[in-house]
């Protein structure tokens, strides 16, 4: 417990308030060789249950390392390939997923993400199941103008439609039923396409 | 007692058995055999019907029933044997001459014959089950003579020949069919109708099968029609002369098939003679015929229906989606209420005022009105048109008519909101300006769309002629308080509650002096006894009527708008007035101004003021005067109008985004509604749901539904089910 505090406390003491804040997470970063923006930090906080984006509390901390069994660097390093075979596991994905879109909601009573955070995110987190889908939907969703913003209903939304319906023939999708209507807005651009 | 020798005397039971005389039985029928021969000889008249009687009967008794029976039967057969020799012998027409005669004669005998065997009949007979001597008679008939091979065909075919002929024009001896074909009933039922009907049917079936062939191919629709009405009524007399009543079902429904249901689908296309042309040219007679001859095939009136249907909504769709009939609004309601009555006439007329045709009638308009999107504007403005002048002079039940007219029309319109704006704008516009003809029949109308539409919809329509009453005696209070005021300029004050009156937004103008300062004086004396309110003048909604004397000394009353009045004022002060002077001195905004400029200058006939440069339209540069020379051979001269007119397309467009705006809510609402109730209801049900709920207004789009929904989501009022994605769920 002493090592996980200290470990902290090594990232946390630029601060002036006792938290690991984004400078922090990112000497964190290159100490475990692993590029800031990389799924796996993200992984890291949800593995902690981290509540604010850009900082981490002691017991959050506590809760993943402690989980992971990894009291230096070196271990937390090791442990990284488990937690993304952790996380991808579908039970935890889909938990994974939520906890993705709303860990980017930084502002209080903040409900929806704006479309270039959105298309990160997308690239972030289903980049490597979903390539084609993601690239897709990302090239779409620059060229709308209908909405400017994506709430959780349609980020869920997306995520139904990536697991449930082939691509990129989309023969089993039907606009008719209860599918979020940026999806139906994205079923017609992309006949459009292909005609 | 005497002993005295027994006498054979004895009292013996009555017995019937006679010693008989075995020759007795063959005595007996011979007499009886000779006077068969003699009947049918026709040469019953010496005979003593007692003694034959006596003797059938003493035959029956002594056990010789049989012999009896048996012998009448030989002795009759043997009869007709000789009888259809004759009948075969005969030649060409008197075939069936003799046939008859001998059928009659054979009756008559064997009238006789059964008389004479009475006793046999109910005795004999009777016990041994056998056939009865009278339908023994038939059988005989009809084995010998009718099934007679030299006969039978040759009989059928004579028969069929004669309708054939009858057919054809010729005459027939009907008493002598009527007749023989008798002959066939009373044989029996299955005997008319194998030796005679059936053939009978399948002959026909062939004849109106080439004779249909023939009349399609060379008569129009109308011609045909009548033909096959005309063979039906032939057919259903010749079973009335001669014929089994019960055959008339069955060769009706043979021309029903041949002439009818074989050549429907071709009839009813027929060019220019099928049942477009005779809906087109009002052929009722036609019309009525084609009715009442396809109603008796199957699918007959559906054919009929369907073919109506599709033409009314062509025809209807190239009415309303012609640009060149949408130019004049009153004129395109006027052409649906015309067609919508000559549709009715025909099937009030020709169709029985049949119950599917109505229908089919109202859902064709249905379905082609709201092709236009400018219907429900259309529709508003030709009340509008009504209510204005065109129920001038007419009679209250007439007017009650054309209202219920127009009524009906609403009803077809899916966008019933859309209307509801149009008329709320266009009654606003005829209140203001007093130019509606009949305050009743304004009334009658609201009271028609309350009881079709419910309160909702006409609680501000009422809200509005409420306000013109206040109005008038909000007025009359204002001059009874200010009596100095009578003198000098009149001031008329129509005071709108805002949420009744379609909004529109104040636009500023500087009233000449003397107007503002009674505006003035009425907006304090309104303030005073309303506290708390706020009112905004509305200046570009206003008229004014003004006396002008022009330079001959011509004197005209003019009557314009609020804004023509502010510029004509500033004619009392100065000769000439450039475009920047106008403008600044009333502040009225450009693109009203130049419009108001226009109405003042460039009407011919109307134009009390002069410009300079002369061109059409209006310049920031140009300058006007007095046009001192005007003249008008009417004394009131009316400039400014503010009749309802076609929106603009911009003007549309703004009414349909507001439109569209308050469906929104609407929808939401709907929603809410149904999920409060049901709690749990899957995606296709609700956008079902809510299209019904909201169908007595508009029609509503499963798009904007969904757009709604999700909406309601973000907001918490719903959320999806976690496990089927096609769940939503009510979020207390």
């Amino acid at each position: 417990m002493d090592r996980i505090d200290h470990l902290f406390n090594h990232y946390a003491n630029r601060s002036s308030s006792h938290l690991i804040d984004p400078e922090g997470i990112e000497e964190l970063c290159s100490n475990l060789e692993v590029p800031h923006t990389d799924v796996r930090i993200l992984m890291l906080a949800w593995k902690m249950k981290a509540e604010k984006q850009g900082y981490f509390t002691l017991e959050e901390w506590r809760r993943a390392l402690k989980a992971m069994r990894a009291d230096t660097i070196s271990k937390l390093k090791k442990a990284l390939p488990e937690l993304e075979k952790e996380v991808r596991r579908p039970s935890n994905f889909a938990d994974f997923y939520v906890y993705a879109f709303r860990y980017c909601l930084t502002e209080e009573k903040q409900k929806s993400i704006d479309i270039e955070t959105i298309c990160q995110l997308l690239d972030i987190v289903l980049g490597s199941t979903f390539r084609a889908q993601v690239d897709y939907f990302i090239d779409y969703l620059k060229i709308q103008n209908d909405y400017k913003v994506i709430n959780m209903d349609q980020w869920l939304g997306f995520y139904r439609f990536c697991n449930e319906i082939s691509f990129p023939d989309m023969s089993n999708y039907n606009p008719e039923l209860a599918w979020p209507l940026i999806l139906d807005n994205f079923f017609e651009w992309m006949r459009e396409k292909q005609a | 007692m005497s002993n005295q020798k027994k006498r054979n005397f004895q009292i013996e039971a009555f017995k019937h058995r006679v010693v008989v005389d075995p020759k007795y039985a063959d005595k007996t029928w011979q007499i009886l055999e000779r006077a068969i021969h003699q009947i049918y000889n026709q040469d019953a008249s010496g005979l003593s019907f007692e003694e034959l009687y006596r003797n059938a009967y003493n035959m029956v008794l002594h056990k010789f029933g049989e012999k009896l029976y048996t012998g009448f039967i030989v002795t009759m057969t043997a009869h007709l044997k000789e009888k259809s020799k004759l009948i075969e012998a005969a030649q060409g027409g008197s075939f069936l001459e003799e046939l008859n005669k001998k059928w009659n004669e054979h009756n008559k005998a064997l009238e006789m014959i059964r008389d004479i065997l009475m006793y046999m009949d109910r005795t004999y007979i009777e016990s041994t089950k056998k056939t009865h001597v009278h339908p023994m008679g038939f059988s005989l008939w009809r084995d010998n003579v009718v099934h007679f091979t030299k006969i039978h065909t040759r009989l059928l075919n004579t028969l069929l020949d004669l309708v054939q002929k009858e057919r054809t024009g010729e005459v027939i001896d009907r008493g002598l069919m009527r007749s023989v074909i008798k002959m066939f009933m009373d044989l029996g039922e299955s005997v008319y109708q194998e030796d005679f009907e059936k053939p009978f049917l399948d002959a026909s079936s062939e004849f109106y099968k080439v004779e249909s062939q023939e009349f399609i191919e060379s008569c129009d629709c109308g011609d045909y029609l009548k033909k096959a009405e005309k063979r039906l009524t032939e057919e259903i007399d010749r079973v009335a002369h001669y014929l089994d009543p019960k055959s008339e079902e069955k060769i009706t429904s043979v021309v029903e098939k041949e002439m009818i249901a074989n050549h429907m689908q071709r009839l009813v296309h027929m060019e220019n003679s099928g049942l477009v042309y005779m809906l087109l040219h009002d052929k009722y007679e036609d019309l009525g015929r084609m009715y009442n001859l396809f109603r008796r095939v199957t699918n007959g009136l559906l054919t009929v229906r369907d073919v109506m249907t599709s033409h009314l909504r062509e025809m209807g769709k190239q009415l309303v989606t012609d640009p060149e009939k949408s130019k004049d609004p009153v004129e395109f309601v006027q052409r649906l209420l015309d067609e919508r009555d000559k549709y009715d006439k025909v099937i009030s007329t020709a169709f029985g005022n049949d119950k599917t045709f109505q229908n089919a009638l109202n859902s064709s308009f249905e379905h082609f009105i709201n092709l236009n999107a400018r219907s429900p504007e259309f529709i508003s403005l030709f009340v509008d048109d009504k209510l204005r002048k065109g129920l001038k002079g007419f009679v209250d039940v007439d007017v009650e008519v054309i209202l219920d007219k127009v009524m009906m029309l609403f009803r077809y319109l899916q966008e019933k909101d859309v209307f509801e704006k149009y008329y709320k704008q266009h009654l606003a516009k005829r209140l203001l300006s007093g130019k509606t003809v009949s305050d009743d029949a304004e009334r009658s109308l609201i009271v028609k769309l309350k009881t079709e539409c419910g309160y909702q919809f006409t609680s501000k329509l009422e809200g509005m002629f409420t306000d013109m009453k206040t109005s008038e005696d909000t007025m009359r209070g204002f001059y009874g308080s200010h009596p100095e005021l009578s003198e000098g300029p009149t001031l008329i004050v129509q005071v709108l509650t805002t949420g009744s009156w379609p909004t529109q937004p104040a636009v500023p103008c500087n009233l000449p002096a003397e107007v503002s300062v009674l505006c003035e004086k009425f907006r304090s004396y309104y303030l005073g006894t309303h506290t708390g309110r706020r009112l905004t003048w509305q200046t570009n909604m206003g008229t004014a009527d003004i006396k002008a004397l022009f330079g001959k000394g011509q004197k005209h009353e003019l009557n314009v708008s609020t804004f023509q009045m502010c510029v004509l004022m500033l004619f009392n002060n100065a000769d000439r007035l450039s475009y920047k002077e106008i403008e600044q001195a009333t502040e009225i905004p450009a693109s009203d101004l130049k419009r108001c400029l226009q109405s003042l200058a460039c009407v011919k006939g109307k134009n009390v003021i002069k410009k300079e440069p002369m061109s059409k339209d209006i310049g920031e540069e140009d300058s006007f005067y007095v046009n001192e020379k005007f003249t008008s051979k009417f004394y009131k001269v009316k400039i400014g109008t503010v009749v309802a007119q076609k929106e603009t397309e911009p003007e549309k467009q703004e009414t349909r985004q507001r439109v569209e705006e308050d469906r929104k809510p609407q929808i939401e609402a709907a929603i809410v509604r149904i999920m409060k109730s049901r709690k749990i209801l899957d995606h296709n049900n609700i956008i079902a749901e809510v299209t019904k709920q909201l169908q007595p207004r508009f029609l509503a789009n499963p798009t904007e539904i969904k757009k709604r929904i999700e909406s309601l989501i973000e907001r918490d009022f719903l959320e999806r089910d976690s496990t089927d994605r096609k769940l939503y769920r009510y979020l207390a």
